[in-house]
């Protein structure tokens, strides 16, 4: 696999989604814009810039079906955007929250979504029809700090959610009146609003990232002390698999297979992990190249300095000038990888702190 | 029955004490014999104990071991590397002395030991607040 484009939309990229055709990105250059870029003759053009919230827009979700954009803000407001002829329309969304909202996803049938934030609680907001609005329900006791990150289940009513006390919980959101009750299937489907199903307690430190595979067989969710976790079989007794890695840790990962996990992070380089036959996930590799390899203090281009330095006070100077700051060669990422971001069936995109956005296959 | 339970804890001190006493020990015999891999091995085995004072009759033979190595490199390809996260853990303990012999023992170390395990292994003796040594 190889970065099959690359593309300069800003210096800094705080979050992105991708139009249901493909043809169109949304993101936020780091200020309280959404720009959206449509791709006209294999260039990219500024078609939209949505502006309504007041500060950094910190989640964006583009629903497939009903071509609708959710965006979230540190204001703590959250918009959905309807397209109208040319324009863009907005729908204020009230959720009531006295902190930032840091992540926003639809759900897979499109009428609910949910949006973590800094309040430790998750909204879960469905659309009214008699009133023609959007109501947020409020998940609130669960989480003892941030929510970083929501995922939802394919089957529209568990949502998992990550946060910054070290836990990963997957709760019920069953609305009456949104959700039809299905008859039992023998997985545990608790229908009532805010029900904790399970609680995962694997990492100590913050937890980011949390995304289910498509069948949602499997769980999986990075913690910041560079680890990842694969959980199986969510319920009274979840099988769970902690996989160590060497590098720095992860922000955010996708299930490109049911088998097959691409994690991103402060590495700058997405890092591919696959389950084998046994169902035991290990890290397999990097997916840019990486011309020098992980030895010596002169790996990472901020790092071999500061370990020059570090170590030449045990040799006494002796090491000093061979160590040069150089950067990773190949690596298409200069800087911190914040969200990836599926975009069909057969590939997967990631998007980079600062400048760019790369299209990988 | 906090009464009771506060004996138990310093009971299990004693025991764990005891424990780590004769860990030293052997560490000691296994230095003198010349086996500083088996020392090292023997050093960094079991669960870091809870009690600080455990913690600190710990230390001092984990870092007997230490200073001990003269092959960092023969040293850590013998290692399983399981035992990565709780030498780093140490690693930083011993930085941590500032003592001049002991930091530069320990710089040696890391330096090897992170190009073995990576920054993940460092990360992960940071972040971990709960196991410390």
């Amino acid at each position: 696999m190889a970065a099959v484009a690359v593309h300069q939309f800003a210096q800094c990229i705080t979050c992105h989604a991708w139009s249901p055709d493909h043809s169109m990105v949304a993101f936020c250059p780091n200020n309280n814009e959404v720009h959206i870029y449509k791709l006209v003759n294999d260039k990219w053009e500024k078609v939209h810039v949505l502006q309504k919230h007041d500060q950094i827009v910190s989640g964006i979700d583009w629903s497939g079906k009903s071509n609708r954009i959710v965006s979230v803000s540190h204001d703590r407001n959250s918009y959905v955007w309807n397209r109208e002829g040319p324009e863009w329309v907005p729908t204020l969304v009230i959720l009531r929250l006295n902190r930032a909202a840091l992540c926003v996803r639809w759900s897979p049938k499109e009428n609910k979504f949910a949006v973590g934030s800094g309040a430790k609680t998750v909204c879960v907001c469905y659309y009214e029809q008699e009133n023609n609005w959007w109501v947020s329900k409020v998940i609130r006791k669960k989480h003892d700090s941030s929510v970083t990150s929501v995922a939802w289940h394919p089957n529209n009513i568990l949502l998992a959610t990550t946060s910054t006390d070290g836990k990963c919980r997957v709760f019920s959101t069953f609305i009456k009146g949104v959700d039809t009750r299905e008859s039992k299937t023998g997985s545990s489907s608790d229908p009532k609003f805010g029900e904790q199903i399970v609680q995962l307690d694997l990492s100590s430190s913050w937890a980011f990232g949390v995304k289910w595979s498509p069948s949602g067989n499997t769980l999986a969710y990075v913690g910041h002390n560079s680890m990842i976790y694969f959980v199986d079989d969510i319920g009274p007794s979840p099988l769970a698999q902690n996989v160590a890695f060497c590098n720095l840790p992860l922000r955010d990962v996708l299930f490109v297979s049911e088998k097959m996990v691409i994690g991103v992070g402060f590495d700058c380089n997405p890092m591919v992990f696959a389950a084998d036959k046994s169902g035991l996930w290990s890290f397999i590799r990097f997916l840019g190249e990486k011309k020098e390899s992980l030895s010596g203090p002169k790996s990472g281009s901020q790092f071999s300095e500061a370990f020059g330095k570090l170590y030449a006070q045990a040799k006494h100077g002796l090491s000093n000038d061979t160590v040069e700051p150089s950067k990773i060669q190949g690596a298409v990422h200069d800087n911190c990888i914040n969200c990836i971001a599926l975009l069909n069936k057969k590939g997967s995109q990631t998007k980079r702190f600062s400048t760019s956005v790369f299209l990988f296959r | 029955m906090a009464e009771v339970k506060k004996s138990v804890e310093s009971d299990n001190a004693e025991d764990i004490l005891t424990k780590i006493e004769n860990k030293s020990l052997k560490i000691e015999s296994l230095i003198k014999q010349y086996k500083f891999i088996e020392a090292i091995k023997t050093a960094l085995e079991g669960y870091p104990p809870r009690d600080e004072r455990c913690k600190s009759a710990n230390w001092i033979g984990v870092h007997k071991a230490l200073m001990a190595i003269k092959d960092v490199e023969g040293m850590l390809r013998s290692l399983d590397p399981q035992y990565y996260d709780i030498l780093m853990k140490y690693i930083y303990r011993g930085l941590s002395t500032g003592n001049r012999t002991t930091c530069d023992q320990c710089l040696k170390i890391h330096e090897k030991l992170t190009e073995k395990a990576g920054f993940g292994c460092i990360l992960r003796s940071l972040a971990d607040t709960v196991n410390t040594v």
